[in-house]
């Protein structure tokens, strides 16, 4: 088992060149010479530009363009072909998932889930009931995630220029203030 | 226009039976229905142009202030018409692996006590579900997809959004209404399940029109935040829609949810102009890799 792990990791590595690490911008960006918006920079890619993606770091990713390297936000590169800005351990898995041949069958016997089925479909009380022994309350899933160390922080959420300032909601659910406004609206 | 009127007055005329003639499902519905039309007709100037009948039909259908009861009821009959066509994949371990991450990411919003429950499908298509009052899907084929913790908790965070935003019910009210007020008169109901189906559509349809491209733009935009706030890597929901748009577009697995949902390329675009440097000072969150629960 363990050799066989091995050889696909190895395998894996190998054949990552071709796939693993190239991007292309979606927007216009500083290559930064550090992973903050404060560092100096080495020059501009344009949205469209090929880059070679070499690390991460929070939301910045190291890239090649050009000959010149630099960091970029995370979010202004879509790789070519796996985790935009993965780790080499997501790279791997990359590799190994796209490898494994019972995968492939898996998606040839499909059982899909397409308008018609959706259409035809008939209530299910028993696996609505079933669905409700595994709700989680509040307290248990509190220590999950103290168990991982996980914690709550602050953050605001990300409204769209042509929205209104909303307000920023406490993390944990402190108030059941309900939000009236909606981002983007619906247009009848 | 004309025919909006006669519906309008199919639907006035429906309100006005008297519940002791009429039968259980008029109860029902002018129970349903009574909530959105009341508190909107004494407060609400109505515009002078504007007939009285349109006014109230208006207010019935535009209305946010659905109770909770009734999301909750209609996300019932969704989801079990849900698992009519997938039903849960039988691993009580994933199960409760994905609710417990649920909740936490949940807990992050401004619903944190709505009673939430996650589930995942036995399908092998790329997509997720979310239906009002807190039922969320995903399929067995997207989980499979994702490489750790933290992109589960970004897929789920896009799916709380759509609740926790009643992107749905803004959507349902519309079409649904109507179906209602014509069906309700005709008595073509056999009881009350045929009503609410009736009013509130088998979920089905919703799901397999989807919402407007703007409701996932920003049902994007709250999974990465409520997974930042969860202490999850903010960018992995980016990560799974990467991944998602490397699937070819004629393939089977992705037909619904593409025709559904705007290409994943569109939505990192408009998630990476909404972001913009709003997320600089996040600290580094985690991944949740080595938690991760894998299929078997």
């Amino acid at each position: 088992m363990k050799l066989l792990f091995t050889a696909l990791i190895a395998g894996a590595i190998f054949a990552s060149p071709a796939w693993a690490a190239s991007g292309t911008m979606i927007k216009d960006d500083e290559l930064r010479q550090g992973a903050m918006a404060s560092a100096a920079s080495n020059g501009q890619v344009k949205k469209g530009a090929t880059v070679e993606v070499l690390a991460r770091k929070g939301g910045w990713t190291q890239v090649v363009s050009g000959g010149v390297t630099g960091w970029v936000r995370i979010l202004s590169v879509k790789t070519s072909a796996s985790n935009a800005g993965g780790t080499a351990l997501g790279l791997l898995q990359m590799g190994t998932a796209r490898r494994d041949p019972s995968r492939v069958v898996a998606v040839a016997g499909v059982r899909g889930l397409n308008e018609e089925e959706l259409r035809n479909t008939r209530y299910n009380a028993t696996e609505l009931t079933r669905m409700d022994q595994y709700i989680s309350s509040r307290s248990d899933a509190e220590q999950f995630a103290r168990s991982a160390g996980l914690r709550g922080i602050q953050v605001a959420y990300i409204d769209t220029a042509k929205q209104p300032k909303q307000e920023e909601s406490s993390p944990a659910g402190a108030g059941a203030t309900e939000s009236s406004s909606v981002g983007g609206g619906f247009s009848f | 226009m004309n025919r909006n009127y006669r519906f309008i007055c199919l639907f006035i005329g429906m309100l006005s039976i008297n519940t002791a003639q009429a039968g259980d499902f008029d109860a029902m519905l002018k129970g349903l229905l009574k909530s959105k039309i009341a508190p909107a007709s004494p407060t609400q100037p109505t515009n002078s142009a504007e007939k009285p009948l349109a006014h109230l039909f208006k207010a019935a259908v535009g209305g946010d202030n659905i109770s909770e009861e009734e999301e909750a009821r209609i996300g019932q009959q969704w989801a079990g018409n849900l698992l009519g066509a997938a039903p849960l994949v039988k691993d009580d371990n994933l199960q409760r692996y994905v609710n417990r991450v649920g909740r936490w990411v949940a807990l992050q919003s401004e619903r944190a006590d709505l009673t939430w429950r996650f589930g995942v499908i036995e399908s092998e298509d790329l997509n997720a579900f979310a239906a009002p009052g807190g039922y969320i899907f995903l399929t067995k084929g997207l989980y499979r997809k994702l490489k750790n913790e933290a992109e589960l908790a970004g897929v789920l965070g896009h799916e709380i959004g759509h609740v926790i935003r009643k992107h749905h019910l803004k959507v349902e009210q519309k079409s649904h209404l109507w179906a209602a007020a014509g069906g309700a008169l005709s008595r073509k109901f056999k009881n009350e399940s045929d009503v609410v189906q009736n009013l509130i559509g088998n979920g089905a349809e919703a799901f397999a029109r989807g919402l407007d491209k703007s409701a996932e733009y920003e049902a994007d935009r709250i999974g990465v935040v409520l997974s930042a706030r969860a202490g999850y890597d903010a960018y992995a929901l980016p990560a799974v829609l990467a991944e998602i748009g490397h699937v070819a577009k004629s393939d089977k697995s992705v037909s619904l949810l593409f025709k559904t949902h705007p290409h994943p390329e569109d939505r990192l675009g408009q998630l990476s102009e909404a972001v913009g440097d709003k997320l600089d000072g996040l600290p580094e969150g985690q991944s949740g890799a080595m938690r991760f629960y894998r299929l078997r």
